[in-house]
């Protein structure tokens, strides 16, 4: 195989991210000709009303919102994975997932009771923009904790472990508000555990988007960090580095990625863990340098296709992308890591 | 892990999807002429709309038979309704007996409620699945003075507590293809008189409301039960005549979006029989299936952003709260023109809706609110029963 740099082949990722989402704009269960689209997008005028509206607010918002997650989860999980130096980690094994589900579960299973009821109507918020609200919040607090822990523990093994047990506990909690719920909360509340792309509209989609963003810009400058701690502890230490501050910067960095994305999409699993051995087999490179970037391009690609695939024309049902995101994901992940045999990275 | 938990929720689906059939075989009835006795009903119920289940009435007892509702409807469950003190029929041996008249009710759901309010029974309930959904006075009453017990829902029912309140009958939700399994069959072994009243199944509002008649061969009310029920029948025929007749069709919604799923109800649901009879026209009217069919925001979009109403709208109270949901339901006609109605106005103060309860037995209140919104020159809009308008 000739050697291509990663610098043409992030390039090449990136033009063809770029058709993913104009692709994800023009296709849809209603048939608007592509002409059209492109006089909407540009210069945002139809002939047609719905057709303006179908684009502007509802298919080019998802295809942001796609965008976003997709970079924000696949980082997260390749951050997870490097600083426990497992395969199997991704944003949901620290409890931060969990946690923006209690906060979500909080708001939508207690709607029925007096003191939320009370709380929306009183600070004028409703829906989604307090569910948003309670998913962070729940998130973050699930972070402290992990942060405060992590702050006493030196293993990263530990650490992961502790993780997992938070995160048990969470959907302990989770249950037993649950089991106490009427029936139509809980249908709210599994339709948000399915996941979607769709609900995040214009000033949700500026927070979501600059909350990832910040969470990115962290992600790239712990990049060094990352490589290397891939290298073991002690090797950090030898070059000078400070592996308690890291571990508190990429932890935090990955749980405002996956909280925030949590919080405005319900919990979309798969691509944190997927994405980053698909960017690893592609790029045959453990430099962090590139693997963020990358990881960034190929999630946000999987998540827009997964979309395509999800609206495809004369299909009027939304599959939830929780579904779609697992069924085609998983045999790219079994096909390249079948190439492989074994994972060295770690 | 999370997903689990849904679990829960889904299993009892997954029991009904998974038992196709379960019961005994269908027996042939030579059905006789009812009988005058002291404890027996001397009018019969004929049953015109309702699909789920029949009644034969015989010398001196009465079968009721549960229709399963996959495929061929045969007969899955029946039951013997005995007097006290009458003598099982050697004909049907090993038949489920309840005692009539029935005198005290364990029942599940709001619409239970409803059914034995029609037919002025509410006052014998003793026992209901959840607290939080009364509307009635009468029922509100007797929690109040600890007449009332509740007894769980679903699998969640306590079934200890069940056994020792010995009810005279257990009204369940269960379709009747899951009435003999999971906490059903130790409540049908420990002697509970269990029947599954699933009005929740009929595609009729008709239909729907019919089930009165299963709770008054319960106890022995047929002949005032039939002719309340008739005049029912007859409003409702009345009223859907006056929406056939209109001369517009207004476009109609329902429901809300969540998260990109917007579930619609399917045309040949009891929900889209209502709208037809009103004299709405609703763009999924020629659409298959009785329940609902799941789209995505993208293909209601174009109707709703042109709808003349929006209807059932869910738990919001006003417009305000629906543009907190999502900004860009202020786009839709329905918002713009203040055109949007749910079927909210009869929930109390502990936020349960009378429209799920009463509404299941008189269908020609809703059916005279939905005209009454779309057609406020064939009957005035002033007097709404269960609707109210959004602001």
């Amino acid at each position: 195989m000739p050697v291509i740099s990663p610098t043409v082949r992030l390039a090449g990722l990136l033009l063809l991210l770029l058709l993913a989402f104009l692709l994800d704009i023009s296709v849809g269960s209603v048939k608007i000709p592509l002409g059209d689209v492109f006089h909407i997008l540009f210069s945002s005028s139809s002939k047609d009303d719905t057709w303006k509206f179908i684009v502007e607010k509802i298919r080019f918002p998802k295809a942001c919102t796609a965008v976003l997650a997709g970079c924000g989860l696949s980082v997260s999980g390749l951050q997870m994975q490097t600083l426990f130096r497992n395969p199997l980690a991704d944003p949901s094994v620290l409890g931060i997932t969990a946690g923006a589900s209690l906060g979500v579960a909080m708001v939508m299973l207690a709607g029925g009771s007096i003191a939320t009821l009370f709380a929306i109507r009183e600070l004028g918020l409703s829906g989604s923009v307090l569910i948003t609200v309670a998913a962070c919040l729940g998130a973050g607090l699930i972070m402290v904790m992990v942060l405060l822990l992590s702050g006493r523990l030196r293993d990263n093994v530990l650490m992961l472990i502790i993780g997992i047990m938070i995160g048990s506990i969470t959907t302990s909690i989770i249950s037993i508000w649950q089991y106490f719920s009427a029936p139509e909360e809980i249908k709210d509340y599994l339709l948000w555990l399915f996941g979607s792309l769709g609900g995040v509209t214009n000033g949700q989609l500026l927070i979501l988007g600059s909350v990832t963003i910040l969470g990115l810009i962290m992600a790239w400058l712990s990049s060094k960090m990352l490589d290397a701690l891939l290298l073991g502890e002690n090797y950090a230490r030898s070059m000078g580095l400070n592996p308690q501050r890291a571990r508190l910067i990429i932890i935090c960095s990955s749980s405002l990625l996956a909280g925030s994305i949590t919080a405005f999409c319900g919990p979309i699993g798969f691509v944190g863990i997927a994405v980053p051995h698909i960017t690893r087999q592609l790029f045959r490179t453990s430099s962090h340098r590139i693997l963020v970037p990358a990881c960034c391009l190929i999630g946000t690609l999987l998540l827009l296709l997964c979309d395509v695939l999800s609206q495809l024309p004369g299909n009027q049902t939304a599959l939830p992308i929780n579904i779609i995101t697992a069924l085609t994901g998983a045999p790219v992940v079994i096909a390249l890591l079948l190439r492989q045999k074994n994972i060295n990275a770690y | 892990m999370y997903k689990n938990s849904s679990l829960r929720f889904l299993f009892p689906l997954a029991v009904i999807l998974l038992i196709s059939s379960c019961g005994q075989s269908g027996q042939n009835k030579s059905a006789v002429a009812g009988s005058d006795s002291s404890n027996f009903s001397s009018a019969k119920a004929i049953i015109k709309y309702a699909k789920g289940f029949r009644i034969d009435y015989y010398d001196h007892y009465k079968i009721v038979s549960l229709l399963n509702r996959v495929g061929d409807k045969t007969d899955t469950l029946h039951y013997l309704l005995l007097p006290e003190g009458g003598t099982p029929p050697p004909d049907h041996p090993g038949l489920p007996v309840i005692t009539i008249p029935v005198k005290s009710l364990v029942v599940m759901s709001s619409s239970h409620v409803g059914l034995a309010e029609f037919v002025g029974v509410a006052d014998r309930i003793i026992g209901l699945g959840s607290m939080k959904y009364i509307n009635s006075p009468a029922v509100r009453q007797r929690i109040k003075t600890g007449a009332v017990k509740e007894v769980g829902l679903d699998n969640d029912v306590n079934t200890e507590l069940l056994v020792a309140m010995h009810p005279g009958a257990f009204l369940t939700m269960s379709n009747p293809d899951a009435a003999g399994v999971g906490k059903n069959k130790t409540l049908a072994e420990a002697g509970v008189p269990l029947l599954p009243v699933s009005e929740w199944l009929e595609t009729t509002p008709l239909g729907r409301a019919e089930w009165v008649k299963l709770i008054a061969a319960l106890v022995n009310r047929e002949d005032i039960v039939n002719a309340k029920f008739d005049s029912v029948e007859q409003e409702y025929k009345k009223l859907a005549a006056i929406g056939a007749a209109s001369a517009t069709h207004p476009s109609v919604i329902i429901g809300m979006p969540y998260k990109g799923s917007w579930f619609m109800p399917a045309g040949e649901s009891y929900m889209v029989q209502l709208l037809n009879d009103a004299g709405a026209g609703y763009h999924w009217k020629d659409t298959k299936g009785t329940g609902s069919l799941s789209m995505n925001f993208e293909t209601v979009a174009p109707v709703a952003l042109k709808a003349d109403y929006w209807l059932n709208i869910g738990t919001v109270d006003s417009k305000k709260e629906i543009a907190g949901r999502d900004a860009r339901f202020t786009q839709f006609a329905p918002f713009v023109k203040g055109t949007i109605y749910n079927n909210t106005r009869r929930t109390n103060d502990i936020g349960s809706n009378d429209y799920w309860e009463s509404g299941t037995a008189n269908p020609q209140l809703i059916l005279a609110d939905l005209i009454r919104i779309m057609h406020p020159d064939l009957l005035p809009k002033d007097s709404l029963y269960y609707y109210k308008q959004l602001k």
